[in-house]
């Protein structure tokens, strides 16, 4: 028994220590962006601020218009939430419910694009963006990513496994396919429509290499672009900007945080749909 | 199907209406995928064969010149082997690490599910983010691992500036981050295990450690494959810690495919070549992709 009891002790202990150590730089961008200047330049680096610097987040404003980083960054994210799920919603039926030509074959044409990396198709689409005259516009942040082979391979998914019956007795009282699709599907596959959204939004949100190449002025860059280019401008080690550049990063991380702590049910539920990818 | 099931057939005007009406659902999806992944697709391999600069409306047709000058640049090898050498690094600690992190955190308690979470969160924050802390952490004058390290008596290391280093400081980001989703899958894994297996085997008088070795690790084979097949495809593509951490540095040692597509295209403007490499990338990617994929149908049937 008291070697059980040991065992336990020292699970719980090594446990901690571990989740400590993981969860460390978290709490060390949270500290940081709330430490003076001069204390972190302290010889001994302090675990808690010997004053909260709280303004160092409005010094982060003027340092960089982080203000305006987030209003792309949401309107980039929401766009491109709103366009996806709408397009797989619909995409999601046709292959599921639908009955046309070749069904199966044009889904493959789908999941076959989940191979092709941004990295490989983003030239030909840039130049595409500069012919159109859509570089530094949302429409270039939106537009090209308005499709998601995995939204609609995870949608397809769950309509398919929702009975038909229900959907035979709407079309029976002549109800038309968006009327099924957003009144009787949406409803019933829920978890599955809101894992999408949450997984799009944090996707989009933290995206880095699209908005990097479609964006070259300061007022539509977006936050994760924005924060790259200010740790740049102000250089690397020498110069101490770190409490302004940690009070930056909080602000990208926090809705993605809160976000995470609201949703994780939905979060690791989408993780056990991911082993059957 | 459900054509078969309707006792008699429909007027066939009205029916081809109908699957013109369900096509038209994936129309969308199926345009912009046309548009913007398989038209760039083919398009990439085309500018691939000429020498065009991304900015003169000048091409001029090359053919495989811009491939065969890849494949004879030293460049060419050295970052295939980075890149490599990352992905190799990244996949196998990720693994190893939230395997063993899968075992100890496989508990069910309160306690454990909030550090699970604690662990697991890092995975969905920005990498941006996730790489300038780091950078902040290994600071050679003021970061607080050279200040711990300080203490053991160790001199100063210049982390992301040395060549011996660097690759490691940018692998550690990228485990750091991806380890609690390796975490989660595994202990998904490890709870569809019978429980069975494990009872008999210690009737038989079997440690833990043999369990491990003979129950765990083989049973877990299938989740395993997944995560190595996905993370070594999304490790191949590294680009955005190496962008705020080193930019490819010091000296090219921590330039990867991807960085060095990037500069091609944006820094240097060469569209043809950049075009080439992302070409050769692709096939790079594919053969992976492939490659795993057959290793995971033999293991399924295997075990079958």
């Amino acid at each position: 028994m008291s070697t059980k009891g040991l065992l336990i002790t020292t699970r719980y202990t090594v446990a901690i220590l571990i989740t400590l150590l993981m969860f460390f730089p978290m709490y060390w961008l949270l500290i940081t962006s709330l430490k003076s200047p001069d204390e972190l330049k302290a010889a001994i680096p302090t675990f808690w601020p010997e004053r909260l610097a709280w303004e160092n987040y409005r010094d982060a404003f003027r340092a960089a218009p982080f203000g305006r980083y987030a209003l792309n960054t949401l309107i980039q994210t929401v766009g491109i939430v709103f366009l996806q799920l709408n397009i797989s919603l619909l995409a999601a039926y046709a292959f599921a419910k639908g009955n046309f030509w070749g069904r199966d074959k044009w889904f493959f044409f789908v999941i076959a694009a989940l191979i092709v990396p941004d990295q490989v198709t983003f030239v030909p689409v840039y130049v595409m963006m500069a012919k159109l005259g859509w570089l530094n516009t949302f429409l270039a942040l939106i537009i090209p990513n308005g499709v998601s082979a995995y939204s609609i391979f995870l949608l397809r998914q769950t309509f398919k496994s929702l009975n038909n019956d229900v959907l035979e007795a709407a079309r029976v009282d002549g109800s038309n396919r968006l009327h099924i699709i957003y009144r009787i599907l949406v409803p019933m596959a829920m978890p599955t429509v809101v894992t999408v959204i949450i997984l799009k939004f944090i996707g989009s949100w933290n995206s880095y290499f699209w908005p990097l190449i479609m964006t070259n002025t300061n007022d539509m860059r977006v936050l994760t672009v924005g924060i790259a280019m200010l740790k740049n401008s102000v250089g690397g080690s020498e110069m101490l900007n770190w409490h302004l550049l940690m009070a930056g990063s909080v602000i990208v991380i926090a809705p993605i945080v809160i976000l995470f702590v609201f949703a994780q049910k939905y979060i690791v539920s989408a993780m056990s749909h991911s082993t059957f990818k | 199907m459900s054509g078969q099931l309707t006792p008699k057939k429909r007027l066939l005007s009205f029916s081809t209406l109908e699957k013109w009406k369900d096509f038209s659902l994936a129309l969308p999806a199926l345009l912009l995928l046309a548009i913007f992944t398989y038209f760039p697709l083919i398009s990439s391999f085309y500018i691939s064969l000429t020498n065009w600069d991304l900015i003169k409306p000048i091409k001029k047709f090359v053919g495989l010149l811009n491939y065969e000058r890849l494949l004879k640049d030293d460049q060419f090898y050295r970052v295939l082997k980075i890149t490599f050498t990352y992905t190799v690094l990244d996949v196998a600690l990720s693994l190893l690490i939230g395997l063993g992190l899968a075992l100890l955190f496989n508990h069910r308690s309160k306690a454990f599910g909030a550090m699970r979470l604690l662990i697991f969160m890092p995975y969905y924050i920005s990498m941006v983010i996730a790489s300038m802390v780091f950078v902040w952490i290994l600071n050679p004058e003021y970061g607080v691992l050279n200040k711990a390290l300080e203490v053991f008596g160790i001199d100063k290391v210049f982390w992301l500036n040395d060549t011996s280093t660097a690759l490691w400081s940018v692998v550690s980001v990228s485990v750091w981050k991806g380890v609690g989703f390796v975490m989660i899958i595994f202990i998904a894994g490890l709870r569809s295990i019978p429980t069975e297996y494990y009872e008999a085997s210690s009737i038989d008088g079997a440690s833990k450690w043999r369990q491990l070795i003979h129950i765990t690790i083989p049973l877990l084979s299938p989740t395993t494959l997944f995560l190595i097949i996905t993370s070594f495809i999304s490790s191949m593509q590294v680009f955005q810690s190496v962008s705020v951490m080193t930019g490819g540095g010091p000296l090219g040692s921590t330039k990867v495919m991807v960085m060095w597509i990037y500069e091609m295209a944006f820094v240097q403007f060469k569209a043809g070549k950049a075009s080439a490499l992302v070409i050769i990338f692709f096939f790079i990617i594919i053969f992976f992709t492939f490659v795993q994929f057959s290793l995971s149908k033999r293991k399924v049937h295997y075990e079958g």
